[in-house]
């Protein structure tokens, strides 16, 4: 079935309507936001320490295997909560509110190689603004990969089976240089210059990282450097494939669409809405599997409502769902498992070439 | 010092380790007040000081500079999960062990005023902004002096009175201080003490809305007549006067002109000008934003209104945290009434209104 089928078309006036219900749903949020979300943000803050202190302290006794795995387990945990429930939604603004410096969108820095201030601009601006909007949104395929019919096919995609696991295993990196547009580069679109000015700031948060999780703590560790570095890399490796497979099944399952550049112009707020329905897939699980995945697994409340905090969209989604039952549009969710199948699918499917089946209407 | 933090060395050593708000999750496990950078204060002790006020001793960390008598200081709390700032001028006298006392009196409906009256206890911890305000005293002051203090504006001026007595009182000082009822004076019985005991120091009670008044209390307002009767060598002498608007500005007229130096600070906001109508359009460049508000309100105000949270402190105009370059346009100060077309690298927002669009950098 394809999503023409699956989603009714909207009248202006209905369009409308679906707006101001969204509009309304999100006010409701705002206006009670208070003592209960500054109370848990800090939890979580509590428990991205506590869990990076005890995973380091573990896997100093890195000598003996227990240690070393849980240690691991445990840094992965922290890096996880640390990148997707507080980092992630804190750079998006959605604690602004309580105006802590510890907590301010526009300057908090997260622990991966990638500096804060690319992933406020390809993020935030970009992706949040122009949301699977073919030629705008670097995100679709992230330059590197063909994930809808609507994109070119060249022979390079033939690769991308092999291509998409070793990204998925560097996915931290891809992020890092994603804003830097080494492709430009590549194709004489910009200067030597500019990209080695772009790569500044990128190049001291990565040597950064690196001294950190590879030199500092290893020698910290004294003769368990070793186990201590291999932790630190898995540690980094299962925060990457996890935060890999969490994002991808946000925008790439089978149902989500992309849309051509011209949707952009005169766009209202309720066809802006819309376009972030339309575009995004949430992920069904517990409350555990929603915190771990950053409450991304709710991408579609994260889409419709970026700057309010993470931890209302599972109170928001049963409302949300309710509006888009009533409107006749799609609410695409499912498995993690389901989900993930369809991202694989569209990954091999798409490495050959294809054909749109329908436009968007 | 209790509450210092880690020392310098320690600080550089740890520099590529740690980011500093993951060395201050830490550091406040084991201590609240320490902090990389951050100055923050313990609420060591909480006196009720009048009706409705109360004083705060505060003990900051070694981040906190200092301060000089008469100057203010922007208090940050957190008030159901959002910090909030707020000034309040320093009572106290700088302290070799740091401390700091600031007097609070709660405003009706005010957040802070009643957080900090009502709900804050000992062992609390607030954060400080550096110590700002040109209200001082020279190094050796000379000649007549005369406080003029109405309300919460005695806080200020309390520490300057004190400053002055500290050093054996060395001008003649005259204070008179103004409230509607006896239950608001602070310091009452500090101040009756020095009266008694230095005869250099005038004080005069002033209740506005007292029936019954004793022996060292007058009724009225601040007029010509009054100041004839209490200041006869208005000409020689140095005024500082502190407290609402409107009783700053009576007194900038009846003295500005005839005192041999006069300087003010006023605790309220500008009024809105009510009858600046239509609106505006503001260009927020950093942010790439463009908005409409009133052209009546302050800036900061309107701004807020529309959701924005610009970073901001004491809403009157003297404490700068506001400020914001703008790059085009033209604006009323609310405070002066005067309007500036120029571009200017700080605008203060709280107190100024746009008179056309503007661009400003936030």
């Amino acid at each position: 079935m394809t999503t023409a089928t699956l989603n009714r078309p909207l009248s202006a006036d209905e369009l409308q309507r679906f707006g101001a219900e969204l509009d309304a749903l999100r006010a409701r949020h705002l206006a009670d936001l208070g003592a209960a979300d500054a109370r848990y943000i800090r939890r979580i803050v509590k428990a991205v320490r506590y869990t990076e202190a005890a995973g380091r302290a573990l896997l100093f006794l890195g000598l003996f295997p227990p240690a070393w795995v849980l240690g691991t387990l445990l840094l992965s945990l922290s890096k996880i909560l640390e990148n997707m429930e507080l980092g992630h939604n804190v750079m998006h603004g959605q604690y602004d509110w309580m105006r802590d410096p510890t907590l301010d969108g526009k300057t908090y820095e997260w622990d991966i190689v990638g500096t804060s201030d690319n992933w406020r601009k390809t993020h935030n601006f970009k992706h949040h603004t122009y949301t699977n909007v073919r030629g705008m949104d670097d995100d679709i395929g992230y330059g590197l990969l063909r994930l809808f019919p609507e994109q070119k096919w060249k022979p390079f995609y033939l690769a991308q089976p092999l291509i998409a696991v070793i990204f998925a295993l560097l996915f931290q990196w891809g992020v890092a240089i994603q804003e830097l547009r080494i492709g430009r580069w590549w194709y004489g679109k910009m200067s030597g210059a500019e990209l080695a000015r772009n790569f500044a700031p990128v190049g001291r948060k990565m040597r950064r990282q690196l001294i950190k999780d590879y030199v500092v703590f290893p020698l910290l560790a004294g003769p368990f450097f070793l186990p201590v570095l291999l932790g630190n890399l898995v540690a980094n490796g299962l925060r990457n494939l996890w935060t890999y497979m969490i994002i991808f099944c946000g925008h790439f399952t089978a149902d989500a669409e992309t849309f051509p550049k011209s949707v952009v112009e005169n766009e209202t707020r309720g066809q802006w809405y819309l376009r972030q329905l339309r575009g995004s897939s949430n992920l069904e699980g517990g409350p555990l599997f929603h915190l771990l995945s950053g409450n991304l697994s709710h991408q579609i409340e994260h889409h419709l409502f970026p700057d309010i905090p993470a931890r209302r969209y599972a109170e928001m989604a049963p409302v949300v769902r309710d509006i888009c039952a009533r409107y006749g549009q799609h609410y695409n969710t499912g498995s993690l498992a389901g989900q993930f199948g369809q991202v694989i699918w569209r990954i091999l499917r798409h490495a050959f070439p294809s054909q749109p089946r329908t436009a968007w209407a | 010092m209790s509450t210092a933090t880690a020392p310098s060395v320690v600080s550089r050593l740890l520099q590529p380790l740690i980011a500093p708000h993951v060395f201050d999750f830490w550091a406040s496990r084991l201590h609240p007040g320490w902090s990389w950078r951050r100055a923050l204060a313990r609420v060591l002790e909480r006196r009720v000081e009048a009706r409705d006020a109360v004083t705060l001793v505060l003990q900051p960390n070694r981040h906190f500079a200092g301060f000089e008598p008469g100057q203010h200081v922007n208090v940050t709390a957190e008030i159901d999960g959002v910090r909030l700032t707020r000034s309040y001028s320093l009572t106290g006298l700088p302290h070799p062990d740091g401390r700091v006392s600031i007097t609070v009196r709660r405003v009706d409906n005010g957040r802070m005023s009643t957080h900090l009256c009502q709900r804050l206890r000992v062992g609390d911890v607030l954060e400080l902004g550096p110590a700002y305000g040109e209200m001082t005293l020279p190094p050796s002051p000379s000649g007549p002096w005369v406080f003029l203090a109405a309300g919460s504006g005695i806080t200020p001026l309390m520490s300057l009175t004190r400053a002055l007595a500290a050093d054996g009182m060395p001008v003649d000082l005259t204070l008179l201080y103004w409230a509607r009822h006896r239950a608001e004076l602070c310091f009452l019985r500090e101040l009756r003490a020095l009266a008694a005991r230095e005869p250099r120091f005038r004080l005069q009670i002033l209740l506005t809305r007292e029936t019954e008044l004793l022996a060292d209390e007058r009724p009225g307002r601040l007029d010509a007549a009054l100041l004839a009767q209490r200041v006869p060598n208005l000409e020689s002498c140095q005024v500082y006067a502190c407290g609402p608007a409107g009783f700053v500005n009576d007194a900038r007229a009846l003295t500005a002109s005839r005192a041999r130096r006069f300087h003010a600070e006023a605790f309220t906001p500008p009024p809105v000008r009510s009858d600046v109508a239509g609106t505006v359009r503001i260009e927020l460049r950093a942010s790439g934003r463009t908005l409409e508000v009133p052209a009546g309100q302050s800036l900061l105000s309107a701004l807020e209104a529309q959701g924005l949270t610009p970073a901001h402190g004491c809403r009157m105009g003297i404490c700068n945290t506001c400020a914001c370059a703008k790059t085009a346009g033209t604006t009323q100060d609310l405070h002066s009434g005067e309007t500036c077309a120029e571009p200017v690298s700080a605008l203060r927002l709280c107190v100024n209104r746009a008179c056309t669009d503007l661009s400003l950098d936030l």
